[in-house]
């Protein structure tokens, strides 16, 4: 499989009156052709500013990507004048939100939403797009599509609109589909249902997925790739089973300790729970941004950012950045070496 | 058909006898209103329609379902927040709907409630310290200013908040605090119920065992009964004794915890259970699940029949779309389901 994605040493901040937003602080990572990578993390980790990113969808001001490089196919689109990325967004790379009505226009029809785009990107006639727009949606499993196309968003349920918006994005069969938190709002087996959509249309088209979730059970599902997300940076990052079973930083270990399981019944011990709170993201530390709260800190933790590579015996893909062995609790030999 | 664990867990139950509430055939229907100058009533939401459960003294009982389901409308109509339509609630011996309202805002000192949103719920114009000793001045517990600001700052302490901030407003604090805030609030008056509704949600992943371990260590301490409302099932296993499972405004299945995960009887608990992602990559690849067709129905216009009738995959033609809706019946100890295809075939 070849390489769809390159982002590169990606820097975004919020210049607010409360001060500097550090949002999004040097993630780097290669996503290659019909991965699908979950990004998970907690909120304000910086999940959705830098999938807006790659998008160049950030309000600015007042934010600002400061700095990197996003290479998706020969071209850094953090470089590329607006009308250029105008024809990527939504033909090359798709994405959709939470809140469908975020990227729903309230007034028009669902057709004439998902045929503007076809006309637009694919430079279809009206019938061949109306057409298509039907096959859309009876794709997305939304029954008696000719009708339905007639309606306006506020016709469909949540978990419709969703399919709705899935419709629109695959429309022009894109090679990458950021999904930023699409189940979040919805009910578990509407989520189910949607999931399981996904995974047929992965299937069907071989697109790339970036799935942004805090929920780690959604990304075990679907993920090949996790990588977690706090304070902005990638704390640790790999193949799926590798990151679950043989985890490597000390926050995704306490996220999965803290987390009770429906299908185990020796369930009523006292969760283990993460002590303190979420980092101010108007702070900038020099170290680890999960150090204030980690279990496994050391004194260096505090002053220095551990770089993102392989631990002992973890396979070249699965990358963490700490200074601490979480299996034997004892500084990584890295952490010994001072630099002049 | 019940694994020996499930029969334990029933019987364990089933020993402790001490009910703190009872609630039978509660029903909360909200009228639908029509017309431009005269409102006439067109319908009605049964937002809660026929709901039965007792609850033991000391233990913690589920209210899960799908959003729209009546969860929060049992939780309220049970406190009397919303006047019944009909049925009856019963707390510690005492009937509450007939209450004279004297004597029914006395009895609130003992049932309190814990919210989704601790912002919303939480005066913005208000001090910490006001907004938890504002309990204590309505019901004119402690008079003594001194002994007053004494008693608030010991249970912000309890609750895991630094009495030093007695004097902020709650936009300075974190989710994660001002859930806690509104714990203390609850505390105050030393209730012996608590309904918390979705007390979790709202919270990050990380802050969400840090409340739950709190209101764990609080039920010890004080002896607390909760109503626990929520749509996590994951997190409803870890907590509750016993769970209620709702859809459409009724219970669909009712029993311990234990027998209600590892033996569902509903199709609908066991859609819903199915429905759960799991944070193992190996499990999820093997797992099978029951994807349920369509939305739920709206609680205006609940379906002919089971009520279940339009999204279950295993509806027996005939009896399931006729038939009345089906009653909760008792399969195994303490273990109730409302289908026909558990009861009669
Ligand atoms: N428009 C904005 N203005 C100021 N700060 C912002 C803006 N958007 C996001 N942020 C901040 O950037 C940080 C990262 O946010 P975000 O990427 O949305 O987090 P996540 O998606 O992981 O929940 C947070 O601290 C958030 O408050
Ligand atoms: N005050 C109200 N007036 C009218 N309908 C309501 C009111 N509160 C809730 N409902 C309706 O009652 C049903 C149950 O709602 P609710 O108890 O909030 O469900 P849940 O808490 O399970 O999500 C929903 O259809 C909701 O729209
Ligand atoms: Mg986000
Ligand atoms: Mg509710």
């Amino acid at each position: 499989m070849g390489v769809l994605m390159e982002v590169k040493n990606l820097v975004t901040r919020f210049h607010t009156q409360e001060g500097t937003v550090y949002a999004v602080n040097d993630v780097s990572y290669v996503l290659n052709e019909g991965e699908t990578l979950g990004v998970v993390g907690e909120s304000g980790s910086g999940k959705s500013v830098h999938a807006l990113s790659i998008m160049r969808l950030i309000a600015m001001p007042p934010g600002k990507i400061e700095g990197g490089e996003v290479w998706f196919e020969g071209k850094d689109l953090l470089k590329l004048k607006s009308d250029e990325m105008r024809l990527i967004r939504g033909a090359e790379i798709a994405m959709i939100f939470q809140d469908p009505m975020t990227s729903l226009n309230p007034v028009l029809t669902i057709g004439t939403q998902i045929t503007e785009a076809l006309k637009l990107h694919m430079g279809m006639n009206d019938k061949d797009a109306d057409n298509r727009a039907a096959e859309l949606l009876t794709m997305v499993g939304i029954p008696d599509a000719k009708r339905r196309l007639k309606n306006y968003p506020h016709q469909f349920s949540g978990g419709m609109r969703q399919r709705v918006m899935i419709a629109m994005a695959l429309s022009c069969n894109p090679k990458l589909l950021i999904a930023d938190e699409p189940t979040t709002a919805l009910d578990v087996t509407i989520q189910a249902q949607i999931i399981e959509l996904i995974k047929r249309l992965r299937d069907q088209f071989g697109m790339a997925i970036v799935w942004i979730s805090h929920d780690l059970g959604v990304v075990a599902g679907l993920a090949d790739t996790v990588q977690v997300m706090y304070g902005g940076r990638i704390v640790e990052r790999g193949p799926a089973e590798e990151v679950f079973k043989d985890t490597r930083h000390p926050y995704t270990l306490g996220l999965l300790r803290s987390l009770p399981r429906h299908d185990a019944s020796t369930n009523r011990e006292r969760l283990v729970q993460i002590e303190g709170s979420p980092p101010d993201m108007r702070q900038l530390s020099p170290g680890c941004p999960f150090a204030p709260r980690c279990t496994y800190k050391i004194a260096r933790c505090e002053q220095e950012m551990p770089s993102l590579i392989p631990g002992p015996g973890s396979s070249a893909e699965h990358l963490k950045a700490c200074w601490v062995d979480v299996r034997t609790n004892q500084p990584l030999p890295e952490a010994e070496v001072v630099h002049v | 058909m019940s694994s020996p664990a499930a029969a334990q867990a029933a019987s364990v139950t089933s020993n402790n006898h001490e009910v703190i509430l009872s609630v039978k055939d509660l029903k909360k229907h909200f009228p639908i209103n029509s017309g431009v100058i005269i409102q006439r009533q067109v319908g009605a939401v049964k937002a809660v329609d026929g709901v039965s459960f007792d609850v033991m003294k000391g233990e913690t009982l589920g209210l899960v379902g799908e959003s729209g389901c009546g969860k929060s409308t049992t939780g309220r109509t049970v406190l009397q927040l919303y006047k019944p339509t009909s049925g009856s609630v019963a707390f510690e011996g005492q009937e509450l709907t007939t209450m004279k309202p004297g004597d029914l805002r006395h009895m609130r000192r003992k049932m309190q409630m814990i919210f989704q949103d601790p912002f919303a719920s939480l005066n913005p114009r208000m001090s910490v310290g006001n907004i938890v000793s504002e309990p204590l001045k309505i019901h004119n517990i402690i008079q003594n200013k001194v002994e007053l600001q004494e008693y608030v700052e010991a249970l912000l302490q309890r609750v895991g908040l630094n009495p030093y901030y007695v004097n902020r407003y709650p936009h300075e604090f974190s989710g994660g605090q001002r859930q806690r805030i509104g714990i203390a609030r609850a505390l105050a008056l030393k209730p012996t119920f608590i309904v918390a509704d979705e007390p979790i949600s709202a919270l990050d992943v990380s802050i969400q065992a840090q409340v739950v371990n709190l209101l764990e260590d609080l039920q010890q301490e004080f002896n607390l009964t909760y109503l626990f409302i929520a749509h996590d099932l994951s997190m409803v296993r870890h907590i509750c004794d016993r769970v209620a499972v709702m859809y459409l405004g009724k219970i669909v299945e009712i029993g311990p915890t234990d027998a209600v995960y590892d033996n569902p009887l509903h199709p609908y608990t066991q859609a819903l259970l199915s429905a759960v992602p799991v944070p193992d990559p190996m499990i999820e690849k093997m797992r099978q699940r029951v994807i349920l067709k369509g939305d739920v129905p709206s609680p205006a216009h609940p379906p002919i029949g089971c009520n279940f009738n339009t999204r279950c995959p295993v509806a027996v033609p005939g009896i399931c779309f006729q038939e009345p809706d089906p009653p909760l019946i008792e399969i195994e100890p303490g273990h109730w389901a409302a289908c026909h295809r558990v009861t009669t075939f």
